[in-house]
């Protein structure tokens, strides 16, 4: 067996590519996913009761779906839904969106959930309104309950960029197993992927770990 | 738009053996991960300090490293390094079983260590062994604790086999692709998928907390 790694060396380029494709998919499906997550759990808990039943509905229908299997339906589905020629880079992003919406909804609801109903019964008995009590007491205790488990969707939904590519969408899995595919060096470029995710997402996995530490709420 | 699931019902018996795939390999492949995750974590607890760094490294490496990277190394390159051929469910199963394993570790290591060590401490005073201590004292109120984690990492593995598509493993997913290509009604084929593997998720969630809610006080000391 010879092995030829200046291969990877020679694709640097193409790979430093995928890399970033990686990181602007991860950062702009969190861009979206964390407000629509909100808004998606403000629904579930205060909404109009249909509303609310669509968005649990929702929720429950993308938590216990493959990913991979969103994004192809995504893939074939909305070009026809919209009627829009969508690049795979904006189906992909779609795809991600609407699953990790649903588990950052989740995580919203949750975290909202566990301050305890007797501090809005509290703030309101001093005369602020829902709305008040909501944004001054609620919100500023839950965000610190929600911020290590969305840590740990970042990084989740890190590696979960790399299913885009069965659609083509040209981030690091894609690229290495096209050179891949170009060169018949098999085990040198999926070796070399393997350790470019390793490398880049180890340390996010240990930051996770410290935020866990830093931030957990013991009562 | 017209749709007709007519090719649903054509294809019947293909999509069926995918789903048949897709259950066996995610029950075998959660079973053997189960059982590397206990042996991990037990060496992790109790082992000695070198081998301890060592799964450190490894659990960590797995929450780092996506699945479909583990799935297409084991099934491409790890055949060139140990110069053995193997068949694309042998790879995946081999592949889901070392990334899930990882995470099977950390949630018996957690059970474990949410028992109190005074409980240890007072059975060691009695005159227990560590091996008594943990069949007898530890591992049944951790395995209860466990249990919600387990189920959802069962359904993590049912997802994450539907990855096993991309080594041509026929389960659910590839079946659901293949039938997809073949008819040109891609939008029927997959939605159909989704509403299967909807069907195999959901009890799996519910049923999982159903359970832990008859055996929650077990697990309670």
């Amino acid at each position: 067996m010879t092995l030829d790694w200046s291969v990877v060396w020679q694709h640097r380029d193409a790979l430093a590519q995928g890399t970033a494709t990686t990181f602007l998919l991860t950062v702009a499906t969190m861009a979206i996913a964390v407000p629509c997550g909100i808004v998606v759990a403000v629904l579930r808990l205060y909404g109009w009761s249909p509303l609310r039943s669509l968005a649990t509905a929702y929720v429950e229908l993308f938590r216990n779906l493959p990913l991979i299997l969103v994004v192809y339906w995504a893939f074939y589905v909305l070009p026809i839904l919209t009627g829009l020629g969508l690049s795979p880079l904006a189906t992909g992003l779609a795809a991600l969106s609407l699953n990790v919406t649903a588990y950052n909804a989740e995580t919203f609801r949750a975290g909202i959930n566990s301050i305890r109903r007797g501090q809005v019964e509290a703030a309101m008995a001093l005369g602020m309104t829902r709305l008040q009590a909501l944004r001054r007491v609620v919100v500023p205790q839950a965000l610190r309950r929600v911020l290590p488990v969305l840590a740990s969707t970042w990084v989740s939904l890190f590696k979960d960029t790399s299913l885009v590519s069965v659609i083509a969408v040209t981030e690091l899995a894609y690229v290495s197993m096209q050179i891949r595919a170009q060169t018949f060096r098999v085990l040198e470029m999926l070796t070399a992927m393997a350790a470019l995710y390793w490398l880049l997402g180890y340390p996010q996995a240990k930051i996770v770990d410290w935020i866990q530490r830093r931030w957990s709420v013991t009562e | 738009m017209n749709f007709d699931f007519g090719v649903i019902a054509d294809n019947g018996r293909f999509l069926g053996y995918g789903v048949g795939i897709t259950v066996v390999l995610s029950l075998v492949s959660g079973l053997t991960s189960l059982v590397l995750g206990l042996v991990v974590a037990l060496a992790r607890l109790y082992g000695p300090r070198g081998l301890r760094s060592l799964i450190v490294l490894y659990v960590d490496s797995m929450r780092a490293i996506p699945v479909l990277v583990v799935l297409v190394w084991t099934f491409f390159a790890l055949p060139i390094v140990a110069g053995v051929t193997m068949s694309p469910f042998a790879a995946a199963l081999i592949g889901l079983t070392v990334h899930l394993a990882a995470y099977a570790a950390e949630i018996v290591r957690a059970g474990i260590e949410s028992v109190r060590p005074g409980q240890t401490r007072a059975a060691l005073a009695l005159g227990m062994s560590r091996a008594q201590i943990l069949r007898r004292i530890v591992l049944p109120q951790a395995i209860v604790r466990m249990l919600p984690a387990f189920g959802s990492l069962l359904s993590v593995t049912i997802k994450d086999t539907a990855i096993a598509s991309v080594i041509a493993v026929p389960e659910l997913m590839r079946q659901s692709e293949t039938v997809a290509g073949q008819s040109f009604q891609p939008i029927e084929v997959f939605t159909f998928a989704m509403l299967l593997y909807f069907l195999m998720l959901y009890p799996v969630t519910r049923g999982v907390d159903r359970v832990y809610r008859r055996v929650a006080h077990l697990g309670r000391s």
